[in-house]
């Protein structure tokens, strides 16, 4: 007889034995013939340039990071949401136990969710988007005066 | 030998071999993947001790998150440079020495130390369960549990300030 | 009990008051703030051992007045900063916001019953001053200082849980009143995991208070850090660090006493060797500094390894003379090494002290009657400070400890020297140094307090 596990055992064996066989059998009967072309990155179709081993842009990390945060408290829910609505404990505190309970929990996702509101305000969710930049050369000549000097030494046509 | 135990001797040997090849691996892209391994099968310790909320987190939070931000590490650093770390000899028979005293140590003190036998008529099977592990946090773990809150809290505060981009900087 | 909660609250109060258009209203807060938590601190005083949330905090008049020392110090070093006014990097809510999460930290592990309460603690308090010594972030040895520190502190945090665990494993329990009645029905008898889990959880705790051999990051990331946090770091770290060692031991390991001394006895004069000798060679205040902050582990390990009934008072009354020595010779570097910086680059050596009494007498008295402090000279609370501590050496019959002592407190007495023979006797240029009068509130109290704990020492116990 399986336990509930030794089942799950078998899904995982299972999927190990299927991928094997899989990749296995493609290999049997597919040909080889490699050329530059096949051996690429595959890109949707542009042509891989450089190392895909680039630095990245620190924010990436510092979202990355803030995810981390909010998945730990995410896993601290699941043994809160077994417990908050508990009949037993409801019963021997007359009712007392969901309540400080529900409090239990405001406080603590609450002070993730100033943390998450502080980096909003902080302005660290917003991504930076690219502003145009128009070239523009400060000078103190108005530009009147360009357009008296242009005049000025126009190559005069001369009307025949 | 019952099965339980040779799955968990079978496990205890991948664990220390993935754990020691995460530290030989030559490419830190490999030592994270071999990380991953070791996650999983300390996973699986986890299900064979009975907790399996605890193993279903080990996956979600180790296996999944934290790994990732070791891979961005590992990404923000340059790794196209071959350079091995100087250390000198002395150092290094210094470093084995000492932790081999350590070792030692331990191994000797376990060897010698009584370990709590299992009693299966006493025994709670459900010690493990998501269910007693909330009666466990909410009650008797309150303030720990509330106070977590500001780890995180700092963790998030000195994320955002010294991630700040700051005038100047250049990125890529 | 009652600070945690309030500085948990005002903490993020302070980091959103850095919202506001004006900056200058935080400076003033965070002072109030702490006000408030040292008054809310003697809500407990006087009532005996309380315990709060399970058994997980224990309030006695010991950990208040821990509590309250860390209080001070805090207070004194949030004054220094003036703001962060003349950083134009500076980011003052989040530092000062850090800081007042740092001493919910630092209250954890000084009252701690509950061994998860013990680790949480440390956390908070080591992932804040990580962030501390990195703020500097165009400084590439902050940076630098803030990695080194991260990475090692964070190995020594697995080894201290790794010790929480084998002593949970020997006890079935994580509460210190559970594992000192195992240890005392058990006597030397008890499990061989429970010397194992002991001796890595002290590994992991001493390598908070910089002992040697786990000093190695100590120098690096006092002198990478910004002064004010390094401040900080070599006052309340170790104040709150010592209160955690002392309660640990005192309270679960008196039994097995015989076991544990003998360890902690040659790591006491190891730190002792180590940070004094070593602090001879350094030509930079700030480096000196740091490795007179060891030196000074190696005292208070001192009165932790005789545990006598006079210890307890010896650690309070030791901490709170080094602290205040400390802050006050900080806050005299800190002035004198941003008069004399160049091009950015701040002057931390002797030499930037060199002239210092001719123009600028309250600092150099301040500087001198510090460094006196540290030195341990009669008429300073530092001497007291050391008085008590190889008292209680004395108590338990460890002389040889105490010649160790002595004698380094001789050799002590060379390097601390130094700054005063550079401000007083060798000729500089340096000119008027303007003090904030804030500033000079708090250097004059500091250094009064310093002078009248040493002529009546009395008084301190008076107050307790």
């Amino acid at each position: 007889m399986l336990s509930d596990f030794g089942i799950i055992l078998l899904f995982i064996l299972a999927a190990i034995v299927l991928i094997m066989v899989v990749l296995g059998a493609s290999r049997l009967l597919r040909p080889n013939r490699p050329n530059e072309e096949k051996l690429t990155t595959y890109e949707s179709g542009e042509e891989p340039l450089g190392n895909a081993n680039v630095q990245f842009n620190v924010r990436f990390y510092v979202v990355a990071l803030v995810f981390v945060l909010f998945e730990v408290e995410l896993i601290f829910l699941f043994p809160w949401a077994v417990v908050f609505g508990n009949v037993d404990l409801i019963e021997q505190t007359d009712g007392r136990w969901g309540w400080f309970a529900l409090a239990e929990m405001l406080v603590f996702v609450g002070m993730l969710t100033l943390g998450l509101a502080y980096a909003w305000r902080k302005g660290y969710l917003d991504w930076v988007r690219p502003t145009p930049q128009v070239p523009h050369t400060p000078s103190p000549v108005p530009p009147a005066l360009y357009e008296q000097l242009n005049e000025k030494y126009a190559p005069k046509v001369k009307v025949p | 030998m019952s099965p339980t135990l040779s799955l968990f001797y079978f496990l205890s040997f991948l664990t220390v071999l993935s754990a020691l090849m995460v530290v030989f691996a030559r490419s830190p892209i490999h030592s994270v993947l071999y990380l991953i391994l070791t996650f999983f099968c300390l996973s699986g310790h986890y299900i064979l001790l009975n907790a399996q909320f605890l193993a279903a987190v080990n996956i979600i939070v180790y296996a999944g998150a934290i790994m990732v931000l070791f891979l961005f590490v590992i990404m923000f650093l340059n790794m196209k440079k071959e350079d091995e770390e100087s250390k000198t000899n002395l150092t290094k028979v210094a470093a084995v020495i000492v932790a081999g005293t350590l070792g030692v140590i331990l191994v000797g003190a376990f060897r010698k130390s009584q370990v709590g036998t299992y009693n299966p008529y006493a025994h709670d099977s459900q010690v493990g369960m998501v269910e007693s592990l909330g009666h466990m946090l909410f009650r008797e773990y309150l303030l720990p549990f509330e106070l977590i809150s500001i780890l995180f809290l700092v963790a998030m505060t000195g994320a955002i300030m010294l991630g700040k981009r700051e005038v100047g900087e250049r990125h890529f | 009990m009652y600070p945690i909660v309030l500085l948990s609250v005002l903490g993020i109060v302070v980091l959103f008051l850095g919202f506001m258009k004006s900056k200058s209203v935080l400076l003033p807060a965070t002072l109030l703030f702490l006000v408030l938590a040292l008054a809310s601190n003697f809500i407990d005083w006087n009532q005996g051992k309380v315990l709060y949330f399970y058994e997980m905090l224990a309030v006695n008049n010991l950990t208040l007045a821990f509590n309250a020392i860390v209080l001070v110090s805090a207070f004194m070093i949030v004054a220094m900063t003036r703001g962060f006014q003349d950083q134009e990097e500076a980011q003052p809510a989040e530092y000062y916001g850090i800081m007042l999460f740092s001493l919910v930290g630092a209250f954890m592990i000084i009252g701690y019953e509950h061994l998860i309460m013990l680790f949480v603690g440390i956390e908070i308090l080591s992932v804040s001053m990580y962030i501390l010594t990195g703020s500097d972030k165009s400084n590439l040895r902050s940076n630098e200082a803030a990695l080194k520190y991260f990475l090692m502190g964070a190995f020594a945090t697995g080894i201290m849980l790794f010790g929480i665990a084998l002593l949970y494993g020997a006890t079935g329990s994580f509460n210190l009143t559970d594992i000192q009645s195992y240890v005392s029905i058990q006597g030397r008898g008890v499990s061989y995991i429970l010397y194992a889990g002991l001796l890595l959880l002290l590994i992991g705790m001493l390598f908070k208070v910089s002992a040697a051999p786990f000093h190695f990051w100590t120098p690096d990331v006092y002198d990478g850090a910004p002064t004010i946090f390094t401040t900080f770091m070599s006052t309340i770290v170790k104040t709150a660090g010592f209160a955690a060692i002392f309660r640990l031991l005192s309270h679960s390991f008196t039994p097995i006493y015989s076991f544990w001394w003998i360890t902690l006895a040659a790591i006491t004069v190891l730190t002792l060797l180590v940070g004094n000798i070593i602090a001879v060679y350094q030509n930079s205040f700030k480096r000196m500094l740091a490795y007179s902050s060891i030196s000074h582990a190696g005292y208070l390990l001192i009165a932790v390894t005789s545990l006598s009934p006079q210890t307890e008072n010896a650690i309070l009354f030791y901490s709170l003379a080094y602290s205040i020595a400390t802050i006050s010779a900080f806050g005299v570097l800190m002035l004198v090494s941003k008069k004399k910086a160049l091009e950015g680059q701040v002057d931390e050596s002797y030499a930037a002290f060199n002239g210092l009494a001719a123009q600028n007498p309250l600092l150099a008295f301040v500087l001198a009657v510090s460094m006196l402090s540290l030195a341990g000279i009669p008429l300073t609370a530092g001497f007291w400070g050391k008085f008590f501590v190889f008292g209680s050496a004395v108590e338990r019959g460890l002389v040889w400890m105490l010649v160790v002592a002595v004698l380094m407190s001789a050799v002590g007495i060379y390097y601390y020297f130094r700054a005063i023979i550079a401000a007083y006797l060798k000729e500089g240029d340096i000119g008027k140094i303007r003090i904030a009068p804030f500033y000079r509130i708090i250097l004059v109290v500091a250094t009064a307090m310093t002078i009248l704990f040493g002529l009546a020492p009395g008084i301190f116990e008076k107050l307790l």
